[in-house]
């Protein structure tokens, strides 16, 4: 009975702090829309597939390199940005290469000048595939959309050059070799005419097909299991394009990014993606809570008094704004100087750049944290919003999936946040060795987002201890 | 013109009110205060003591009437009367996990000392608070009485011309309480005009020059104890009585009534400050008012 008296006084009490009770029912809601919106976006649901930039040049311009161009902008999975034709004898600096290399892009295709010709010929195709190794999901998407791509604008001419190379790996004798190319184009053939007639079943069979296809997928599921194999048997290794079929397909792959070290470049650009990710979102926890102590001191009092003192307002939110900023550079200090340890997170690239990026980082979320601290009225309200704030903002900005397999809306509406910005400086840091220069862009940003935040909480702080 | 009426007007109120929604927490209130003067403000809970003093002090903005706090607005000129006036809170305002002397050092900066000033204040602070053996201890180890006497050093760290004393003494033991009158009144033998309010009309009685009664928002009575007392408002004990100013002459007339046969009694009625506090403002409970 006196548990009963003691849980309705609680109730009460939680109860009259409405904006702390629609916060603490409305967050659940909206988290689960917010993460199903972006699953669902992420998973595909309807064309709104996460799309994978290619940067294309087309240095050919010829028919079949259009042809090539206008299957790869059919594909699902790929959002082709075609570089402008340059001009006779020039030279341009915006290059596919270049623009994989800057991070602007995960992979880029070079067309280059011939490809009608040796497609016609059987000759060697100039096509080079420049990759950054360190975007593993995006590469991945990559291959699945690329593959079908030549495969449907280069048609029938693939078929002999496919069997040519194969020949050529099994170093076939060449005595036999005539005969044993006719067989593999024969084989083509009617490959060509089974693809053929598959597409003209009706949709039953075709419902029964995909049954059977689930079948079989759910098999090798459990085989993958069995191995241990979690990425499934494709991607053991990631499906890599340039040992596999781009070799078969004559395709030149160049890791623009990484250089010989790989592997070992990806799993740390992983890695530091991973750190910077969380360092950001446990940032943005931390200096709410900091900014809180503003609440903490209207609570007990010390607030009045600091507001008889002399330049009171701009001395105590500038006081709050050093002291939260300071805590958060002592905090992402800490944790990237951990992650070079553990995870070795490459500080010393740029450390300049590193520096500076990182202040202008701890001064946004200051700014948020103020904000936040001047908005609310209790600590329940502040710890409602900002779990809900710092959680969206954390989703919607790349602190937990790459934002590149998203789709655009949901890259566009994440770049609303300080996050995607911070991630994407963090990011051209470590893994593409960018300078100070480099990442201006996303220094401006954060430190715009910091100057909007802290002006804002300015002046409603002021409005508040106006008298 | 009195001694009194001679020294500087600190504060100047006239048809002061302030609205809180529909509600008027203040209305009409005219108030004058002398430099050197010490008023205490009495009044049941939501009487409008403690807006009253926000006002005057620059954290809260009037309705409608004039204020001027030592010659300044306290609206528009709050930067410049806040680094002259002193408050007490009602609250402890404190930093627990500081210590003594680090709370006195952390405002006594912020109000712009600095060097040697900065050092004598601290000091000065801590001796006025009885605190110099415990300058060093953090805040939060200290009894409640020394915490109210730190909450009052702090008001008094700048050295202000006026300070607003808010019922400094809620909640310590007697000897802590003596302690913090004796602060009062070392202010007030050096020439500090002070805003008192309080509950205990005791102190009020003990420290403060005039006497100010406040009820709904209301001015009801003001003047010395001896003028309050004599306020016609105030109940006289039962059956027909007259009030003199002195034994003898009560005794005067006891004998002239007696000649005319008539009994009488003359009794030394000295000013009853609760008295004259429930007869102005009655017996019922206020409790909903401050709500």
């Amino acid at each position: 009975m006196k548990a009963w008296v003691m849980a309705q006084k609680d109730l009460h009490v939680f109860f009259r702090d409405r904006a702390a009770v629609a916060l603490g029912f409305g967050l659940p809601i909206l988290l689960c829309t917010v993460f199903a919106t972006a699953m669902g976006a992420i998973g595909g649901d309807g064309g709104s597939v996460g799309r994978v930039e290619l940067v294309l040049e087309d240095a050919d311009r010829s028919s079949a390199s259009r042809a090539l161009v206008a299957e790869l902008q059919a594909a699902d999975g790929l959002r082709l940005d075609v570089l402008a034709a340059e001009a006779a004898g020039e030279e341009s600096k915006d290059t596919a290469r270049s623009r994989v290399a800057e991070g602007d892009a995960p992979a880029g295709l070079l067309i280059g000048a011939g490809y009608g010709e040796a497609l016609a010929s059987g000759g060697d195709l100039p096509l080079v595939l420049y990759r950054d190794p360190g975007k593993v999901i995006e590469q991945q998407i990559l291959a699945g959309n690329l593959l079908p791509a030549f495969f449907a604008a280069m048609g029938e001419r693939l078929g002999p050059r496919i069997g040519a190379k194969v020949l050529d790996t099994f170093d076939f004798p060449v005595l036999g070799r005539e005969r044993a190319q006719a067989i593999l184009d024969s084989s083509w053939s009617s490959m060509e005419a089974l693809v053929g007639e598959l597409r003209t079943r009706v949709p039953d069979e075709e419902e029964e097909g995909d049954d059977e296809a689930a079948a079989i997928e759910a098999e090798n599921v459990e085989a993958d299991v069995e191995t241990g194999d979690k990425d499934g048997g494709d991607s053991d290794s990631g499906f890599d394009f340039a040992s596999g079929m781009a070799e078969l397909l004559g395709l030149e792959v160049e890791d623009v990014v990484g250089g010989d070290q790989e592997a070992a470049a990806r799993k740390v650009a992983q890695q530091a993606n991973a750190v910077a990710g969380m360092a950001v979102m446990m940032l943005l926890f931390g200096l709410v809570a900091c900014g809180g102590t503003l609440l903490e001191e209207a609570h007990s009092g010390t607030l009045d008094r600091l507001r008889l003192t002399p330049g009171a307002t701009g001395a105590i939110l500038g006081g709050k704004f050093v002291f939260t900023a300071l805590v958060g550079l002592s905090q992402l200090a800490l944790l990237f100087l951990y992650g070079s340890l553990v995870f070795d997170v490459p500080i010393l690239r740029a450390p300049l750049a590193l520096g500076v990026l990182s202040a202008a980082v701890a001064a946004a979320v200051t700014g948020f944290g103020l904000l936040f601290a001047v908005l609310c009225r209790t600590q329940k309200q502040l710890e409602g919003l900002s779990t809900l704030v710092v959680l969206t903002m954390s989703a919607l900005g790349g602190s937990w999936w790459p934002l590149a397999i998203t789709p655009e809306w949901f890259q566009k509406l994440g770049h609303l946040t300080l996050n995607a910005w911070a991630m994407d400086g963090f990011q051209g840091i470590f893994w593409y060795g960018k300078g100070l220069g480099g990442i201006l862009p996303e220094i401006g940003v954060l430190l715009g987002i910091a100057l909007f935040t802290s002006l804002a909480a300015w002046r409603l702080f002021e409005r508040r201890m106006r008298v | 013109m009195t001694a009194s009426q001679a020294r500087e007007l600190v504060i100047e109120v006239r048809g002061l009110e302030r609205r809180f929604g529909e509600r008027r927490a203040v209305s009409a209130l005219d108030l004058e205060l002398r430099a050197g003067e010490c008023l205490g403000l009495l009044g049941p809970n939501g009487a409008g003591k403690s807006t009253t003093v926000r006002i005057l002090a620059t954290l809260l903005g009037a309705s409608s009437g004039s204020v001027r706090v030592l010659g300044l607005d306290p609206l528009r000129d709050a930067e410049r009367l806040r680094a002259r006036i002193g408050v007490v809170p009602q609250e402890l305002a404190l930093y627990e996990h500081l210590s003594a002397r680090e709370n006195l050092e952390f405002f006594a900066v912020l109000q712009g000392l600095s060097g040697t000033m900065l050092a004598d204040a601290v000091q000065q602070g801590l001796a006025l608070a009885g605190l110099a053996e415990r300058a060093r201890d953090r805040v939060k180890t200290f009894s409640g009485g020394m915490k109210r006497r730190l909450n009052i050093a702090l008001a008094l760290v700048h050295g202000p011309e006026l300070v607003f004393l808010d019922e400094p003494t809620v909640g310590i033991d007697p000897q802590s309480r003596e302690r913090v009158y004796e602060m009062v009144e070392s202010l007030h033998a050096r020439g500090v005009t002070m805003v008192y309010t309080s509950h205990q009309l005791g102190e009020v009685e003990r420290l403060c020059d005039r006497i100010m009664i406040l009820d709904r928002g209301v001015k009801v009575a003001e003047g010395t104890l001896e003028e309050l007392w004599r306020n016609p408002r105030v109940e006289r004990r039962g059956g027909a009585s007259l009030r003199f100013a002195s034994a003898s002459e009560g005794e005067h007339a006891r004998a002239l009534l007696g000649a005319q046969g008539l009994a009488c009694e003359v009794v030394d009625e000295k000013p009853d400050l609760e008295r004259i506090f429930l007869d102005l403002t009655g017996r019922a409970l206020r409790d909903e008012e401050s709500a």
